[in-house]
């Protein structure tokens, strides 16, 4: 076997095992410290443009008027003083020392040894600066008043179909119909099913729904269904480009009743962007995840936890609300389908659900209680 | 060859090859160590356990003996690390621990390279799980798929097919000269753990008073496994009500190794066809079963009957289904450059 041809072909192929293990991440930075490399880099891209505009526009302001404001402001104080916060963001934030250059040669060049401005506009964006996962949601105090479950399919569209006859469309609106119930009970929330009865309801229309009535979360709940009989999986997805061919295949199913054209789609493309949802979607994902999956697996020892995915769903990438698409189980396993069927099995999911929904609630609560009087002045302020 | 010699210096390196499997875990290294275990690992329930076991964890037979007294797992059920759950994580890392302790010379103070095959599905979707988890034991590493790592071992580089049947997943690999894409390898779920279930149901069915479990259907499946015809019946002992009794199982035993067929004959004809038409025939000649399913008897011989059918069709059998794929990993190890090495 080894003549020469095949030692050419080795070595194409032990490089291309080096280049493609060299793409993975490096293990050895993983094991000490867990992703927080680049979330640290992000942060900082995310910030940087904003403190350069802001740094440019506090210099324009005093070149404008700099004896003006020293005068009239009472909150004024010193560049130079040893408290100040643009200080302790260079302690903190690494790669931000041009800023402190820039800065500072302004100040000798520019509006000479002593410059004033407002210390309350300063601490605002040190509170932004110094938070280590700037979670917006908590900076800006939002709350969750409105929350939309979307019992999937419906009416003339049945979902998955188990082999004894059983219709996800059912299951999930009877588990739907309890979530609202049981997430009533603390009063707190005004709870909206996109369908209380068998009706069929496109996609678009559940968006609308869910849009029109300013929901704050919002949560689609389907079943699956797979090939392979034996297996049953649990899995919660957010929007996002697929990250493989398997979530594309469940996008391009549960997508089926959406009218969307290709140019809307495009257009809705645009919202990605939207850090916020994002984030409170990604934390939702993996809080229902995680309850739904701890209690699936006391029932079904062998279930998967495919953990939170993300995915291009239409009814997640068109609610302007942080939302979620939540694959209970499989009702292709036959011992999965005579559980659905069980009315108690169905309360355990429904609490289970309400358990995710809630950690999560409390969660974000907790955030911006911990947001401390710099957070609750910048809402004053921005409000 | 020339042997490596062993000398007692503090920076010695030691080559290992792991082949890190559903149901069975091998490390092959150039000390010309070889040992396997089954993927199990076990911690003990309670300090009740703890006392009772002696150790703080157990594996593969041993945990399997013990498993009354143990929090069991199995991490890489179903051919992958379950995300986000950290007790599979950890089971990966001490069941590679294990292993490596088990080549590594008494001092332990040997530097470990190591390429570790993973199944395919599991190479797709946790290979940066698998890799953190080796890093605290080696000095530098590299994961590869499973059925990769055997086509390597065997010298099928080009122009081959390599079908991995393991216990969680079977995963089809085409070789033409580079390190496989994903669109030339493929993974199904029905594997041995299947057949256990069809055969646990079929005996179930025809002899419900026999007294079974999962553990003796895998022994039987293992001992007597065969498709196509048989050559002689497959008589087992099998208690009732207490007592031993011979039960003829043969008719089940080849209606449950049957039934992952379809499913391989499928993928295999698929894979192939979605090949570049000149070199399917040349593939079709170069088929190599691996893995505890290819000592299926009879198997190769109804694969080339199947397959057959759409032109000249050559499967044989890996030498070492066991090793096999530690085997081709450890190959690798030895031939990777010394730079690729040191600069990952």
């Amino acid at each position: 076997m080894r003549n020469a041809e095949n030692a050419e072909i080795k070595d194409a192929i032990l490089q291309g095992v080096f280049e493609e293990n060299l793409t993975m991440s490096d293990p050895h930075a993983q094991a000490d410290r867990p992703g927080r490399h680049t979330r640290h880099r992000s942060i900082i891209t995310r910030v940087l443009p904003v403190l350069l505009i802001t740094v440019l526009f506090v210099l324009v302001h005093f070149i404008s008027d700099p004896i003006n404001q020293q005068s009239t402001d009472p909150n004024a104080f010193s560049v130079k003083g040893a408290t100040l916060p643009w200080t302790r963001i260079i302690h903190d934030q690494q790669g931000t020392t041009t800023i402190d250059n820039l800065f500072s040669s302004g100040t000798n060049s520019i509006a000479g040894p002593v410059i004033s401005f407002d210390a309350q506009r300063l601490l605002s964006y040190k509170f932004l600066l110094n938070r280590d996962q700037a979670r917006l949601s908590s900076v800006f105090g939002l709350g969750v008043q409105t929350i939309v479950i979307d019992p999937g399919h419906g009416g003339r569209d049945p979902g998955a179909v188990g082999s004894q006859g059983t219709r996800e469309k059912d299951i999930v609106l009877d588990i739907a119909l309890h979530l609202r119930d049981q997430l009533m009970e603390s009063g707190r929330y005004r709870v909206l099913l996109t369908r209380e009865t068998d009706t069929f309801m496109s996609l678009d229309d559940r968006v609308k729904f869910s849009n029109l009535n300013q929901a704050d979360l919002f949560i689609s709940l389907h079943i699956n269904a797979l090939p392979q009989k034996e297996f049953n999986v649990t899995e919660t997805f957010y929007f996002g480009p697929p990250s493989d061919d398997y979530t594309l295949r469940i996008a391009e199913q549960e997508n089926r009743g959406s009218e969307v054209l290709n140019r809307d789609f495009r257009n809705m493309i645009k919202k990605i962007g939207d850090v916020l949802k994002e984030q409170e979607s990604a934390t939702l994902a993996a809080t229902i995840q995680h309850s739904l999956f701890t209690n699936m697996e006391k029932y079904d020892r062998v279930i998967a936890d495919n953990g939170t995915k993300i995915a291009p769903f239409v009814v997640l990438l068109g609610v302007d609300a942080p939302s979620v698409l939540v694959e209970i189980s499989c009702i292709s396993k036959s011992e999965e389908e005579t559980n659905l069927n069980n009315p108690a099995y169905r309360e355990k999911i429904t609490s289970s659900l309400e358990g995710g929904i809630n950690g999560y609630l409390i969660q974000r609560e907790s955030q911006i209680v911990k947001g401390d009087d710099n957070g609750k002045k910048i809402i004053n302020e921005s409000s | 060859m020339v042997k490596k010699s062993s000398t007692k210096a503090a920076d010695e390196k030691l080559l290992v090859g792991i082949d890190l499997g559903t149901s069975r875990s091998a490390i092959s290294a150039d000390n010309r160590k070889k040992k396997w275990v089954e993927s199990y690992v076990g911690w003990p329930r309670d300090f009740i356990a703890r006392k009772v076991v002696g150790v703080p964890i157990l594996f593969g037979d041993e945990a399997v003996k013990h498993r009354l007294s143990l929090d069991m797992y199995r991490p890489l059920k179903n051919g992958v690390i379950k995300e986000g759950t950290a007790r599979d994580e950890e089971a990966v890392k001490e069941l590679i621990r294990h292993l490596i302790s088990l080549v590594e010379s008494a001092k332990g103070d040997t530097k470990i390279r190591a390429v570790v095959g993973v199944p395919a599905e599991s190479f797709k979707v946790n290979k940066v799980a698998i890799k953190k988890a080796v890093a605290e034991f080696a000095e530098s590493l590299f994961v590869v798929s499973e059925p990769f790592a055997v086509a390597y071992g065997v010298g099928a580089l080009d122009n081959a097919m390599v079908i991995d049947i393991g216990a969680g997943t079977v995963d089809f690999c085409i070789m033409h000269g580079t390190v496989p894409l994903e669109e030339d390898q493929r993974t199904v779920l029905t594997a041995g753990d299947y057949i256990d279930q069809q055969l646990f149901t079929f005996l179930k069915e025809r002899y419900p008073e026999a007294d079974f479990n999962l553990n003796m259907i895998r022994r039987f499946k293992e001992e007597h496994s065969f498709v196509g015809k048989a050559d002689k019946d497959v008589e087992v002992e099998i208690p009732v009500e207490g007592k031993s009794t011979v039960h003829d199982i043969t008719e089940e035993v080849k209606r449950a190794c049957e039934s992952i067929l379809p499913a391989m004959v499928e993928s295999t004809l698929e894979l192939i066809a979605k090949f570049d038409p000149e070199y399917q025939d040349a593939i079709r000649e170069n088929i190599i079963i691996a893995g505890g399913g290819s000592q299926i008897s009879g198997l190769a011989e109804y694969l080339e009957e199947a397959i057959g059918e759409y032109g000249p069709t050559k499967v044989r059998v890996v030498e070492d289904p066991l090793y096999g794929g530690a085997d081709g990993a450890l190959e690798l190890a030895k031939e990777m450059p010394e730079e690729y090495w040191t600069e990952l």
